[in-house]
């Protein structure tokens, strides 16, 4: 099925299916988060917005919104949804590196990555509601990683229900197959009231990475190849019976 | 590499955090509202293993949210301190939902109702009466996990393709010592808990029998493919 290229569910869509909450499991969750301390979660630090390709059809495009949390000045893990509102779908997991640990991975598995320099030079790498001039020295850092998206739920292909294995997914690019419809980033761009564009001018300052490893965004250098996952039914090695 | 079964926390490479950069994040956060992660608000712990291999045990920390009665998303940790590392995610259906899918599909799900009868998975900090309120519905409900980072095998990075997880179906499969060390770390007692909720009941039509992969395993592969792009050979070929 085609993708629609939008951001997910719109008011009134009903993914997933279910029956609304009562006032009974409101107090169940308003209950246990007084008496949870939560704390990885209230480690996220970053709200980014941008896009993301499919690496097995980079013609399906998600906006797509990371919560970041650094783990350290190298390395931060993001969930990412597929809206910032309170109904957004928990669509994956994207894990960032920086250049330098990204130099230390094997081959076979830098293809899994792409890179982050055109995103963020190009605009399309916001951080809504933040100015700016505070983002700017993040966005530097941001520029010069790699990051590894898997998306679990096709909520763009209209799946009311996360279905069927991981997808692997891509970063826009400039060029070819990595070019993100325009209509989406406008769409964007008006709902946060922002200008990609201007965003790119403002931008032209931040310095390029001086090398783009040439196994990341593995489909430019290897004649548009992008990756999917399988599924195999196996034996399970096991210690017990199973189920 | 064989999975060690200790509850494991490698050191990722890298630089700590320069004060600067922490900075701005605290200031980036101040201006920004983190909707859907607002909505998490429950923290469960219970133990997951792979698809394709039992014997390789991960303790898992949930943390989740509702989107509505019959359907939690949750973000899997390592931990559940600052420094918990992401590896993975859960989604919850209740029975219903789970009786839509299609058949295909039913394999990646397995059944909550041993772990919860069980007394293994628990929400920590909460008291008895008040978590098996929730763990009735919780009984009778399937997830879908995915991991995408084996820190069981001590990788310091995430490395590697997502790899579908299972849970526990009856007694025998986790090992002693990691159900000691989190009985131990919590002050709490499987056993104790399971003649507390011996009156739980699972799913109102049993356990489905395509659910927890059918009793096979499941290994995930890597394919390369063919970027489909009928568009962009269009515009720019």
């Amino acid at each position: 099925m085609a993708g629609t290229n939008g951001t997910g569910a719109q008011a009134g869509d009903e993914i997933p299916p279910g029956k609304r909450m009562n006032m009974e499991q409101h107090m169940l969750d308003k209950g246990a988060q007084m008496l949870q301390s939560l704390k990885p979660i209230k480690q996220m630090s970053q709200h980014a917005c941008t896009f993301a390709l499919y690496s097995h059809d980079t013609t399906r495009q998600i906006e797509t919104h990371h919560y970041i949390t650094r783990l350290n000045q190298d390395f931060l893990q993001c969930a990412v949804y597929d809206t910032d509102d309170c109904t957004g779908h928990l669509i994956g997991v994207e894990y960032i590196v920086s250049d330098r640990i990204f130099e230390t991975l094997l081959p076979d598995e830098q293809k899994l990555w792409h890179s982050h320099a055109y995103e963020v030079k190009s605009g399309l790498w916001a951080n809504p509601r933040v100015p700016e001039m505070v983002a700017r020295p993040e966005l530097e850092n941001i520029a010069k990683t790699y990051g590894k998206f898997w998306c679990t739920w096709q909520t763009d292909r209209g799946d009311k229900l996360p279905m069927g294995p991981p997808a692997l997914m891509m970063s826009p690019q400039g060029v070819g197959i990595g070019i993100v419809d325009p209509v989406l980033v406008q769409k964007r761009d008006e709902k946060y009231n922002i200008s990609s564009d201007a965003l790119k001018t403002a931008r032209v300052e931040i310095a390029e990475p001086e090398w783009l490893n040439p196994q990341a965004d593995y489909w430019k250098q290897h004649k548009d190849k992008g990756f999917c996952i399988d599924v195999e039914t196996t034996e399970m090695k096991t210690r017990a019976p199973f189920p | 590499m064989e999975g060690v079964n200790v509850s494991t926390h490698p050191e990722i490479p890298g630089e700590p955090t320069q004060t600067g950069t922490a900075l701005l994040e605290k200031a980036t956060a101040a201006f920004q509202g983190f909707g859907p992660v607002n909505k998490i608000h429950q923290h469960l712990c219970a133990f997951h293993f792979y698809g394709h291999d039992m014997t390789r045990q991960v303790e898992a920390h949930h943390f989740c949210g509702h989107l509505n009665d019959e359907f939690r998303q949750c973000l899997i940790y390592d931990s559940p301190d600052d420094d918990g590392r992401l590896i993975g995610l859960e989604y919850i259906v209740s029975e219903e939902l789970f009786l839509t899918l299609p058949d295909d599909e039913k394999k990646f799900w397995h059944s909550h109702e041993f772990e919860v009868k069980s007394g293994v998975l628990f929400v920590p900090g909460v008291p008895g009466p008040v978590q098996r309120q929730d763990l009735e519905k919780v009984a009778k409900t399937y997830g879908k996990v995915i991991h995408f980072w084996q820190v069981d095998k001590g990788d310091k990075l995430p490395l590697g393709i997502p790899q579908v997880m299972m849970a526990l179906t009856r007694d025998g499969q986790l090992y002693e010592n990691l159900a000691q060390d989190v009985e131990k770390r919590y002050n709490i007692s499987f056993e104790k808990e399971r003649e507390n909720r011996a009156y739980i009941k699972g799913p109102a039509h049993g356990i489905h029998p395509m659910a927890n992969a059918a009793g096979k395993g499941l290994q995930t592969v890597l394919r390369e493919v063919d970027c489909k792009h009928e568009k962009s050979t269009r515009v720019f070929v």
